[in-house]
């Protein structure tokens, strides 16, 4: 094939006709054989055609040379013939007669010698002529007239323009260092003596270009001056030229398209949301300023809230996370919505609390939904799911793509059931995301591999019936020990690590199921690791210490489910706790350990179901079974600790013991001298159930 | 995804004060747009000439750096534009009460 190709295109006339001639000889090809055949028909044809020509021709001299010979005998009489037969034969020759008849015998001969090729040429042409009027195989025949086209002039349009446009470029370059060169070696005269100097920047051409390059330096600048205004010329057409839907299409569906759009889609926004007014004249005088003085009052106050049509509308906040890398950024994850069944499942949305743009930073989503979200800790890209079946997703920030880049087998090594607790523990060179499922299964993972778990331990307590775990805690700067909320109203608490891994003591903590579990978080002079505290739906919040199995304290100010506590990250006696009512109680138990300091109500008949801080301490964050995170704002003065307040808490913490001994005592008096005194009743109302 | 760079455009241009949205590409030329196509082109052509000339200062300045944004703040509105390598972002706000 490759022969009959490049013939072809030699013979083209241009580059339609080039490829039609290349598809009518493939045609040619194809129908080879029936042509041979017909070509075979057409040659006997012609075969027969010529030799009635050869006869007729032949027939013609004859009759010509007879002609002639009586031409000849008429014209002459005998006489004058002997006369020259004698003559002749006097000389030597044969007489007249015998060279005539010999003459016609050469005739005769002869003929079909030069017919034959005067008839080979009306032969071919005959044949391309029968080839053009063919009536069955107008292209196939048309073909063979192309092959004999010259060649030349197609080959130098193509060439040319290819060649001009690349040697353009060159000579440009050669051109402008030449005309350096010559004009300094030869035109070295007094006026180009100055121009040596440069000549030596612009170093030496081998000598045997000298003598070629020697005449062309007034061609140098046409050639520079030409090459811009051809580019400017292009420049124009091209702003004048207006894309097609098609490529709009084909740019817009490129990643690099997605990806600009995606980065600076954010920046406009962010940029939009800003509303700084920097021509604000103060000369007038204002008064706005005014209406910040009033909430400043408020120890508690409603700033923003975050909340998606698309993507997080009647779907229940599982679970709120803060990134240590950005600390604005805060990772919410949601249930799912039966208000859009062909959205997915799960979601997760990265929010921006330091600018007040409306939408989420980014948007995740997987198949089941979402219980439990983290910012992978040393991984600031990484987001970290627990969903409903039980997989462990990852999703990667950098990646232009919503659904996992990884996730867990479902499989029996791994987790089968729900899993509510999720958090990466450790250091920076060794750490492990720790998952707890609610059938009591505690897997470790290494980040690097997801494919199966490092470990897996399954919480039992005394080989009785699994723990299923709905909350979990791990003390501050604590690698190894955790605290568990069961739905058994249990605490639980363990290790991960050592041979009595799993889980150690037990604790009869509520009535009912414990929702959340928050260990003390605010580090400081004095340890405090060992508190924490914990809320369940029997409407109370518990402050527990690892040391002891009694509760320190508990706060029944709620009148509905409370649905998580978090303890300050900034203040040691500080703690938000949330309830299924939509109220938000702030305690500072250095200031009161009977009433909140602060109590705020959410608007909407709203249920909370998740609370968190931010890593400053100042915001409260609380998401709602809608769909909805609302960002409230502390005081100064309530959020932010003094330096004492360490040694105060520890102050109160003891107080709290002795008010516990105290109520012990009485207690014990009471049921040594009967319950038949009112004081002693009432007192006992105020005691927390144990 | 194609609808992902959409939803990007039309949350922006839902975006309160703002006039229009404008994604031009490396050449000048309005691959999408909000505003209708004459302003789209004029604003495109004017602002990738203007990006080029910026970003032709910025490295003039200091050859390390790089023009990432830029801002026209006039009397009646206020344009930002999100240059990159192959595209532009273009968003026409009129100022906000």
């Amino acid at each position: 094939m490759p022969g009959p190709v490049r013939r072809v295109k030699h013979q083209a006339y241009g580059a339609k006709s080039t490829l039609y001639s290349y598809i009518s000889y493939i045609s040619v090809m194809s129908s080879m054989s029936d042509r041979k055949a017909e070509l075979e028909r057409k040659k006997a044809k012609l075969q027969a055609l010529r030799e009635e020509k050869d006869r007729r021709r032949r027939e013609k001299e004859q009759k010509d040379a007879e002609e002639a010979l009586q031409r000849a005998s008429a014209a002459s009489s005998l006489d004058s013939r002997r006369d020259l037969d004698e003559m002749l034969s006097s000389l030597g020759v044969a007489p007249v007669k015998d060279v005539l008849s010999s003459l016609t015998s050469i005739t005769s001969l002869t003929p079909p010698q030069t017919a034959s090729p005067d008839a080979s040429l009306p032969h071919t042409d005959k044949s391309s002529l029968v080839s053009h009027g063919g009536p069955k195989k107008p292209p196939a025949l048309q073909v063979v007239s192309v092959q004999s086209t010259d060649i030349p002039p197609k080959e130098n349009v193509t060439y040319a323009k290819q060649t001009q446009t690349t040697a353009s470029g060159v000579s440009e370059l050669r051109d402008a260092h030449a005309t350096d060169y010559y004009v300094l070696t030869f035109d070295g005269d007094g006026a180009r003596q100055g121009d040596e100097e440069e000549a030596a920047f612009h170093g030496k051409l081998p000598p045997g270009i000298l003598p070629h390059g020697l005449p062309t330096v007034k061609e140098v600048q046409p050639a520079v001056t030409q090459a811009p205004q051809e580019k400017k010329d292009e420049e124009k057409e091209k702003k004048v030229r207006e894309l097609s839907a098609d490529e709009k299409q084909t740019i817009m569906l490129s990643p690099e398209f997605q990806r600009f759009m995606s980065k600076a889609g954010r920046v406009i926004e962010r940029a939009l949301a800003e509303s700084v007014d920097i021509y604000t004249d103060y000369t007038g005088g204002g008064d706005s300023e005014n209406a910040l003085d009033d909430k400043s009052d408020a120890r508690l106050s409603l700033v923003r809230t975050f909340y998606d049509e698309r993507w997080s509308r009647g779907r229940c906040v599982t679970c709120v996370d803060w990134s240590a890398a950005h600390p604005e950024l805060m990772l919410a994850s949601y249930h799912n919505s039966e208000d859009a069944p062909h959205d997915p499942d799960g979601v997760c949305l990265v929010w921006n609390t330091k600018f007040k743009k409306t939408t989420p930073e980014d948007i995740f989503h997987c198949q089941s939904p979402v219980m439990s979200a983290t910012f992978a800790r040393f991984h600031p890209n990484l987001i970290l799911g627990g969903t409903y079946s039980g997989q462990i997703v990852l999703w990667d920030n950098r990646v232009q793509k919503r659904t996992p880049i990884q996730r867990t087998p479902l499989s029996s090594l791994a987790h089968t059931h729900p899993v509510y607790c999720l958090s990466v523990v450790g250091s920076q060179n060794a750490h492990n995301l720790i998952s707890v499922s609610t059938d009591g299964r505690m897997c470790s993972w290494s980040l690097d591999m997801l494919s199966q778990p490092q470990e897996t331990l399954d919480l039992q307590h005394r080989q009785s019936k699994a723990v299923a775990v709905t909350s979990m805690g791990f003390p501050h700067g604590d690698v190894n020990n955790f605290v568990l909320g069961s739905e058994d109203g249990n605490i639980y608490t363990g290790c991960l690590y050592g041979q009595r891994a799993g889980v150690g003591e037990c604790v009869e903590a509520h009535a009912g199921p414990i929702t959340g579990v928050s260990c003390h978080a605010a580090p400081g002079a004095v340890d405090l690791s060992h508190l924490y505290l914990t809320c369940s739906m029997d409407w109370s919040v518990k402050l527990w210490s690892q040391k002891e199995n009694k509760a320190l304290y508990s706060f029944e100010d709620s009148g509905d489910y409370v649905v998580d506590v978090r303890w300050s990250p900034t203040h040691p006696a500080l703690f938000a706790a949330a309830d299924a009512a939509g109220k938000i109680d702030l305690w500072n138990l250095n200031r009161d350990t009977e009433v909140p300091v602060a109590s705020i109500q959410a608007e909407g008949g709203v249920a909370f179901n998740r609370l968190s801080w931010t890593p400053s301490g100042t915001h409260i964050t609380a998401g709602d079974d809608a769909g909805k995170i609302w960002v409230y704002e502390l005081a100064e003065h309530v959020s932010q600790p003094r330096h004492d307040e360490w040694s105060k808490f520890v102050y109160t913490l003891q107080e709290l013991r002795n008010n516990q001994a105290d109520e012990e005592t009485d207690r014990l008096s009471l049921a040594a001298s009967g319950p038949s005194s009112l004081t002693s009743l009432t007192s006992l109302a105020s005691n927390p159930l144990r | 995804m194609a609808n992902e760079a959409e939803e990007t455009v039309r949350k922006l241009s839902m975006h309160k004060g703002v006039a229009g949205v404008i994604v031009v590409n490396g050449e000048g030329i309005p691959i999408k747009t909000t505003l209708d196509n004459h302003v789209s082109v004029q604003y495109a052509g004017l602002m990738s000439s203007l990006v080029d000339k910026a970003k032709a200062v910025v490295r003039d300045l200091d050859p390390s750096n790089d023009l990432t944004f830029l801002r026209i703040r006039s009397k009646k509105s206020e344009v930002m534009v999100a240059p990159d390598k192959d595209f532009i972002l273009i968003v026409v706000q009129n100022p906000v009460e």
